[in-house]
């Protein structure tokens, strides 16, 4: 098997990042020295693994089955109600003794596969019907996932579900609708569809009261992030995290340790990575585009590639403070295990999405 | 239209939004990381670095003759150690040594304190040399607990020191008002505890020392972790006072049990190497008295906390006549050659009031001398009739009347200026001439504490020049007696009071001083108002009615070393009960020269 030049780079890229997270997951933890060697190996080996998987599997056949993988999926996601364990107040993860799932994560894979099979059928011409129904069908799956209650995954699944449709062409209007509509109901939402909570959340993001807990995570994110200075205070010297300052600095937090221990420098360096997996990635869609009339592996590979970098660029937006904190995992920088399985399989999706391995 | 160019269209579109948020992103962590970094990494350090104060040693109380009356001794407490966790049999082990003192839940209960607050606490404080041996023995098996230092104050226990020392106490709101006007930046949350009285009140700026620190790494629950560094306090300063403790401890003794107060005073500095307040407590008494034992302590009818020796005004009696010959003999009221009769008692013309002298039958003609030496009232009753209110007020003044007695006694009282002012505003009318016939004799409105009796003594053997005494430190100030004496006058007046002692006539007569050289002048004060001696002798049924016995005088009397007073309350005669305790303190001081 050839790799040309871009799929190199694209394998470096991601190479970089991976490692990159699996430092800072170990920084963050510490449990031994051969942590981070086994977190590294599991994260790699799953990616290859499930890539593989996919590149046997024919896409086809994957795709044949979209509609039985988003029921199914839904239905697991319906389960945790019955079956899943708490945390934190809120039901999301499903326990499988060696691993917890979190259904819900696995969403945005389910509904992708799900719409590239329907609209496949119809080679992606939307009409009237087609687009009400897609639209739909995601906002009622999405349902079940913010009544959990988990805003944050449902908004990301809802924002992930329309960049597909986006990308597949569904047409300019239904999303002016839909951006118009949001805004004139918000507070009919605010008022009456969200929990305490959420609202607190929200009120402490425009708020400038700095003892509100909302408001003190994000300053100690700052704090962290602004530490690292120009080149970081060095690998395994978070103090931040070494006196628990930072909440959650193992999953949602995780960047700010990364930028305290590696500075600018480190932040520049990843970003770079991560814009050179996005470029080229599209690249190569843009280029593997001509070489058949099923537009499915290209639609998936450029909505699993902006999952991936959009994903990360919010994560990273919360932890700087420029956007509402809402639990989003970063990719690659998480011991979580339906994260790392999640864009595992995105990943492999990619690859498997033809020509990427083939030269 | 085609989809791959639809396609293609908004894949270029959402690749730009990308991009656009990439350079948000590195211009936000630009600004966080570059502009803002410093400021940033300055509140992480603020975020983790904590100290605590260490409390300092408190300086030691010297007496002039070497005595350590105070100082901070070391003690040694088990407390909690925040580093680990104590298990159940380290407990059981803790409570193994010190079976009586402690139980499992109160352990308990500590160590959850100690955890919630971040804060070492105690759970067996000042353990003895046997506790802390079998503790530090077994200490690798006792893990959790851990052995602190720290520092108790400890006062010699002679209770003829109390009131000179004073004693600590837990910081009141009205220590903070007192002691921030007193001490540059008093931070009131420092201090745990500070000088209640006395000496460790006045120089509690001297004596206190200034914290240590212990810099420590905390978590974001404010639980120290880690001591990174330490920074040592700074002992306090040891202070010297004049206080002979040997002739202190002998004058209390002295007094045996009775009310009183003696205070001597060394003239050739004006220090006070004696004052004392009977009776009284040990130092230590109150260092860890329960509010019910010190209620007690308050409601006591013989005040062992009152400080007589500078608070206990007393009507002076006698003994303030050499004072008022001074006074008479400047404004030329008399001379030494006035004779008057003296038949045992003084009518006074403008209120046909009698009063009744001590001596029935009176001294018969008596001079300026013998009315000195005799005691005679009615001499210095006559006499008084001719004072004038404002040249009276002058002197007492010159006296330091009204004024500040000592540079750094606490508590400490004045002894009241007597003027028409003054009785205006205490009794509503001006000063009578019948008010000055009473206090030509020291009784009535005058009344002056032990330490100015002294320091009168002190004026009358210093041929009127005087400091204000000081129990540390000096205060450069010369204070001269407002008088016009020659000193012929001089040498009369201390041979009359040399007589007192010495001549067969004299009240001090019973003192018998040897080789001393003492000059003095005995009183006898009342206690009540009366007219006849049949009236006293069913007074003197109760006790607190008999006549207080006084004393001052200054040895030896041709080169004044030392003057001295002596207050016995109830004591009722100056020259057979007071002069010789003024004798045995006197003994004891100059032994010590």
């Amino acid at each position: 098997m050839l790799i040309d030049l871009r799929s190199f780079l694209i394998i470096f890229s991601l190479l970089g990042i991976i490692i990159a997270g699996s430092l800072t997951v170990y920084s963050v933890t510490s449990i031994d020295a051969f942590y981070f060697v086994r977190f590294l190996l599991i994260t790699l080996i799953s990616i290859i693994l499930v890539s593989l998987f996919f590149n046997y599997v024919n896409l086809n056949r994957v795709l044949s089955a979209g509609w039985l993988i988003l029921g199914l999926n839904l239905a697991l996601v319906l389960s945790v109600e019955i079956f899943g364990k708490e945390i934190n107040g809120s039901k999301r993860w499903l326990d499988f003794g060696f691993l917890s799932l979190q259904p819900s994560e696995f969403m945005k894979i389910s509904y992708a596969l799900f719409v590239i099979q329907y609209l496949r059928f119809f080679n992606f011409k939307f009409n009237i019907f087609r687009s009400f129904l897609l639209l739909f069908i995601l906002f009622i799956t999405a349902a079940p996932i913010i009544i959990q209650p988990d805003l944050g995954t449902g908004l990301i699944y809802i924002l992930s579900g329309l960049m597909l449709l986006f990308i597949c062409g569904l047409r300019r209007i239904y999303f002016i609708f839909m951006g118009l509509s949001a805004i004139l109901l918000s507070p009919v939402i605010y008022n009456f569809f969200l929990t305490d909570y959420q609202r607190g959340r929200i009120i402490s993001w425009f708020s400038t009261n700095q003892s509100l807990s909302e408001k003190w995570n994000i300053l100690q994110s700052e704090i962290s992030i602004g530490s690292g200075g120009l080149f970081g205070d060095g690998f395994l010297n978070s103090k931040q995290n070494e006196f628990n300052f930072l909440p959650e600095a193992d999953t949602d937090f995780i960047f700010s340790i990364f930028a305290e221990q590696f500075g600018y420098a480190g932040v520049v360096l990843v970003l770079f990575l991560l814009t050179l997996f996005v470029i080229l990635s599209m690249v190569v869609v843009m280029q593997q585009r001509r070489l058949t009339n099923d537009m499915s592996p290209y639609y998936l590979g450029a909505y699993f590639t902006f999952i991936i970098g959009f994903s990360f660029l919010m994560n990273v937006l919360m932890v700087s403070g420029l956007i509402p904190v809402v639990g989003l995992p970063l990719p690659f920088f998480t011991k979580g295990g339906s994260s790392l399985l999640c864009f595992s399989i995105m990943l492999g999706l990619i690859f498997s999405s033809r020509g990427f391995l083939r030269g | 239209m085609d989809n791959r160019t639809f396609f293609r269209g908004r894949t270029i579109f959402l690749t730009f939004i990308f991009l656009a948020l990439i350079i948000i992103v590195l211009f936000r962590f630009f600004y966080l990381q570059v502009i803002n970094g410093d400021e940033l990494k300055e509140l992480r350090e603020k975020n983790i670095n904590t100290f605590e104060y260490v409390y300092p040693k408190r300086g030691r109380i010297i007496s002039k003759d070497g005595f350590v009356l105070a100082e901070d001794r070391k003690i040694f407490s088990i407390a909690v150690n925040l580093n680990v966790k104590p298990n159940e049999q380290a407990i059981k082990r803790l409570i193994s040594i010190f079976p009586n003192k402690i139980e499992n839940q109160y352990v308990k209960n500590i160590v959850e304190k100690s955890i919630k607050t971040g804060n070492q606490e105690v759970i067996v404080s000042k353990l003895n040399q046997q506790e802390l041996s079998k503790f530090l023995v077994r200490s690798n098996e006792l893990e959790g607990f851990s052995v602190i230092e720290n520092y108790e104050r400890i006062y010699d226990p002679h209770p003829s020191i109390f009131h000179i020392l004073g004693h600590m106490g837990y910081l009141s709101e009205r220590d903070k008002t007192y002691f921030k006007s007193r001490i540059d930046q008093f931070t009131p949350s420092l201090w745990r505890k500070v000088g209640q009285s006395g000496i460790e009140r006045i120089y509690e700026e001297q004596l206190r020392g200034e914290h240590g620190k212990r810099f420590f790494l905390r978590n974001a629950r404010g639980q120290k972790k880690v001591e990174i560094g330490k920074e040592d306090f700074t002992e306090g300063n040891d202070l010297n006072i004049s206080i002979n403790f040997n002739a202190q401890k002998k004058a209390y003794d002295l007094l045996d049990g009775r009310k009183g107060s003696i205070v001597v005073i060394d003239l050739r500095d004006f220090s006070i190497p004696v004052a004392v307040s009977a009776p009284s407590i040990s130092a230590n008494d109150l260092r860890d008295i329960s509010s019910k034992e010190y209620q007690a302590l308050l409601n006591d009818k013989k005040r062992p906390l009152f400080n007589r020796a500078f608070m206990g005004l007393y009507p002076p009696g006698s003994t303030i006549k050499p004072f008022f010959t001074i006074f008479a003999l400047s404004n030329s009221y008399t001379n030494w050659q006035e004779q008057i009769y003296d038949d045992g008692f003084f009518r006074y013309a403008e209120s046909g009031r009698v009063f009744n002298a001590w001596r029935e039958g009176g001294h018969g003609l008596t001079d300026l001398s013998k009315a000195l030496v005799e005691s005679s009232n009615p001499f210095f009753m006559n006499l008084a009739t001719r004072y004038e209110k404002d040249f009276f007020t002058n002197f007492l003044e010159s006296g330091s009347f009204g004024k500040r007695l000592c540079v750094d006694c606490w508590p400490h009282q004045f002894s009241p200026l007597i003027s028409d002012q003054w009785k205006t505003k205490n009794f509503g009318s001006r000063l009578f001439r019948g008010d000055l016939v009473n206090m030509g004799v020291g009784q009535g409105y005058l009344s002056v504490t032990p330490l100015h009796l002294a320091l009168i003594s002190a004026m009358i053997a210093k041929k009127g020049d005087y400091e204000i005494p000081f129990l540390v430190k000096k205060e450069q100030d010369i204070k001269k007696l407002n008088f016009d004496l020659t000193e012929q006058d001089w040498k009369k007046l201390h041979e009359s009071l040399t007589q007192v002692i010495y001549s067969r006539n004299g009240t001090g007569i019973r003192i018998q001083p040897g080789d001393m050289k003492l000059a003095g002048k005995t009183g006898t004060a009342q206690v009540k108002s009366i007219n006849s001696k049949e009236e006293y002798d069913d007074l003197r049924e109760n006790e607190e009615f008999r006549d207080h016995a006084m004393f001052i005088g200054f040895a030896p009397y041709d080169v004044p070393r030392y003057a001295i007073s002596v207050v016995i309350e109830n004591g009722e005669w100056g020259g057979s009960v007071a002069g010789p305790v003024a004798r045995d303190v006197l003994l004891e001081v100059f032994s010590a020269d």
